[in-house]
């Protein structure tokens, strides 16, 4: 009784007509999934796309839920989409006005680690950063203070790429009481 | 609980005789006292920390068995309890905290983290807390019921009965 309606198209979300309005250079594509929209901008204009996604009083995501990555390095399908980038980082944004997600992803590759730093737009990226550069290796430009948050100081390598072994290198085993008591 | 002549008799070696007087030897009153009131220094990292929380409230009541006064400072307990995962970069605190504990002192590693690393065989975990401070008592189990950890109490306490050194003395004696 309800096909009608199901079959009928959803209004595009206003994200979408708003990006495709004024970054369409900067979409590389365009998703939905489970109700959150889904897209992936060119790193040069990241930080620009950002920008406008929070100061936009329409749009206002103002809250910035989380930052991360993602390695693709065993996943062909995901690489091949976006040129063979390994890294994906990845912000999750809310907007407390039109009480919706987004999901901004931005293709990061092997050879160049650098990506604009965010915490000039929201401070709370500050830590969110350091994570995932503790763990995957991506070196925020601009962050005030790029240092490891989890592992210890003196660790070498980021666990989460997905070429790092799952017990390690050994420190586990050999790692040393002075020297990380200093 | 005051000391009764039975206690004494019941100790090892004592002797009494007939009247009032009790002859015993300065060691077994001392450890007499000891077990009766480890104080425990709670490192609860993880989910085995929760076991431990339910087994000093109420239900479980570690007081029963003289282990109820709990101390945040190293310096005045003589009981480590380590109760979750110990990573590597935790280790170096553990150990500091292990070695401002005065002696004599005990250690129990509870729960299959603390003893062997459990189900987390990854970069970051020590696999055993043993490889770096010495464990008296190890509990079995993911996380230990509280019964557990009490027998591992009491297993503690028939140590210092039986009059053995703790495991983080040992090697002193032995050289
Ligand atoms: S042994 Fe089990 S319950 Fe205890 S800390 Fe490890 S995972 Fe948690």
């Amino acid at each position: 009784m309800n096909e009608e309606k199901e079959i009928e198209e959803q209004p595009k979300p206003l994200v979408l007509q708003k990006l495709e309005e004024h970054h369409a250079d900067a979409l590389l594509s365009k998703d939905e999934t489970r109700g959150t929209v889904v897209v992936v901008i060119r790193k040069e204009q990241a930080y620009a796309v950002l920008e406008y996604l929070k100061t936009d009083p329409e749009l206002a995501y103002t809250f910035l839920v989380d930052v991360t990555a993602v390695d693709n390095s065993q996943m062909e399908s995901e690489l091949m989409q976006f040129d063979y980038a390994r890294f994906m980082v990845v912000y999750q944004l809310y907007s407390y006005q039109g009480q919706c997600r987004l999901r901004v992803k931005v293709p990061v590759h092997e050879n160049d680690l650098n990506t604009p730093s965010v915490t000039g737009l929201w401070q709370g990226a500050n830590w969110l950063e350091r994570e995932t550069y503790d763990m995957f290796g991506i070196n925020f430009e601009g962050h005030p203070d790029l240092r490891r948050i989890l592992m210890p100081d003196d660790f070498e390598g980021h666990p989460l790429q997905k070429d790092y072994p799952l017990r390690g290198r050994g420190e586990r085993e050999s790692f040393n009481f002075d020297k990380q008591n200093a | 609980m005051g000391l009764t002549n039975t206690d004494i008799q019941n100790a090892q070696g004592a002797e009494q005789t007939d009247g009032n007087i009790i002859t015993t030897t300065i060691d077994k009153v001392i450890n007499w006292g000891r077990k009766n009131s480890l104080w425990p220094m709670p490192f609860g990292t993880a989910c085995c920390a929760i076991e431990m929380m339910a087994t000093l409230a109420s239900k479980f009541d570690l007081s029963r068995f003289g282990s109820e006064a709990i101390r945040f400072s190293p310096r005045q307990s003589d009981l480590l309890i380590v109760s979750g995962r110990i990573s590597i970069k935790m280790m170096p605190v553990l150990k500091r905290i292990y070695d401002q504990m005065p002696d004599p002192k005990w250690v129990i590693s509870m729960g299959a983290c603390a003893s062997c690393g459990g189900v987390f065989d990854t970069y970051t975990l020590i696999q055993g807390v043993d490889q770096f401070i010495p464990v008296d008592v190890y509990i079995p189990g993911c996380p230990p019921r509280p019964e557990d950890l009490i027998d591992a109490v009491l297993q503690v306490q028939q140590k210092i009965t039986s009059g053995a050194s703790p495991k983080g003395v040992e090697h002193l004696l032995e050289t």
